[in-house]
C-alpha cells in the first residue's frame, strides 16, 4: 500500500535501495538527492497559490527525508537514516556521512543516490538534471573488496577536465565506482574531489 | 444511492491512487480503514479534501461523527447524500 504513494523519483529509488540490500540485515542509510522530490514542492506552492487546500499526502512526502522514511516503515526498519542535499557535491556528501556513520561502528552503510530533472518552474536553471535516475550501494570499512580513498582539496590550479563527457555530469561518481577505473576528479567551484581505487 | 456510491468508489481510487483497484473490487459495506482497504490516516484526510471539493461536504476535523462517516462506502454515500451541497 506505500507504493501508491510514491512517484517516479521515489520508485526509482525505493528500488535501488531495495535491489542493494534485499535480505541483508538493517544498516544505516544515507539517502542523498540534490534535488529530491521537487515535483512535490512546486504542487504545493500552486495549490497555495490558487488559496485551494494543500494535499494532506503531498505534505507529508515533501520533506527531504521522506522516501527514506517510507523505506523504514515498508521495512519495519528502525536503523538510523540521513537525507542529504550538497548541490553538485551530494554524492561526494554522502559518502562523507557513510564514512562518519563506519567510523562510529556501523559495519555497513547503505548509500542511495537519487535525482531527475527538476519541474517546469525550476527547469531552466543553469545544472538541470539531465535524466532521472537512482543508484545504491554498500559501502564497508576497508576490508573485502575494492578499497576506495575520497579526499577533498583546494581544485586552485588543479587542471580543468578537458575531455567533453558523454554521461551526465551526475553519473560520474557512479561510472568511476564500477568501472575499475583507478582514478576520478571531480569539480565543483572551489573545491576538487579526488576519488582513487586502490589497485 | 447506488450511483453515489459508485461515484464515491472512483473518487476513493483515483485521490488515493489505488491503482489496482477497480470500482467493482470495493465492498461499499467493508471497512475503508485498516482492515478492508487497509487506509490509514493521511488517507483520511486526502480523502476528507476530495469529498469537500466534489461534494461541498465539511468535515469536522475532531469529530467522532468522523469514524462513522468514514466506516464505508456505503457510510460515506449516507454522509455526502445528507450534506452535499453540489
Amino acid at each position: 500500500m506505500m507504493r501508491r504513494r510514491v512517484d517516479r523519483l521515489g520508485r526509482i529509488a525505493l528500488q535501488a535501495a531495495y535491489s542493494c540490500q534485499a535480505d541483508a540485515p538493517p544498516c544505516p542509510m544515507v539517502f542523498a538527492s540534490r534535488y529530491g522530490d521537487m515535483g512535490r514542492s512546486v504542487e504545493l506552492l500552486e495549490q497555495l497559490a490558487q488559496a485551494t487546500p494543500l494535499s494532506p499526502t503531498s505534505f507529508s512526502l515533501s520533506v527531504h527525508n521522506a522516501i527514506g522514511a517510507l523505506y523504514s516503515i515498508a521495512r519495519g526498519d528502525l536503523t538510523a537514516q540521513s537525507a542529504v542535499a550538497a548541490g553538485a557535491e551530494t554524492v561526494e556528501a554522502a559518502f562523507v556521512e557513510a564514512c562518519g556513520l563506519l567510523a562510529e561502528g556501523a559495519p555497513e552503510v547503505l548509500v542511495v543516490v537519487y535525482d531527475e530533472p527538476r519541474p517546469a518552474p525550476f527547469a531552466h536553471f543553469p545544472e538541470q538534471v539531465a535524466l532521472p535516475h537512482a543508484w545504491a550501494c554498500s559501502v564497508r570499512a576497508a576490508g573485502e573488496g575494492p578499497t576506495y580513498q575520497l579526499t577533498c582539496g583546494a581544485s586552485e590550479g588543479a587542471p580543468e577536465r578537458t575531455s567533453v563527457d558523454p554521461l551526465p555530469e551526475e553519473l560520474s561518481v557512479l561510472r568511476f565506482l564500477v568501472s575499475g577505473e583507478a582514478r576520478f576528479e571531480h569539480h565543483t567551484g572551489s573545491r576538487l574531489w579526488r576519488w582513487h581505487r586502490d589497485a | 444511492m447506488q450511483a453515489l456510491e459508485q461515484e464515491i468508489k472512483k473518487l476513493v481510487i483515483e485521490t488515493l491512487n489505488l491503482e489496482d483497484l477497480k470500482p467493482e473490487d470495493i465492498d461499499p459495506a467493508a471497512p475503508l480503514f485498516v482492515e478492508g482497504l487497509g487506509l490509514d490516516s493521511i488517507d483520511a484526510l486526502e480523502l476528507g479534501l476530495a469529498l469537500q471539493k466534489a461534494y461541498g461536504v465539511a468535515l469536522a476535523s475532531d469529530s467522532k461523527e468522523n469514524r462513522r462517516h468514514f466506516a464505508s462506502v456505503r457510510a460515506l454515500a449516507d454522509f455526502v447524500s445528507a450534506h452535499r451541497k453540489s
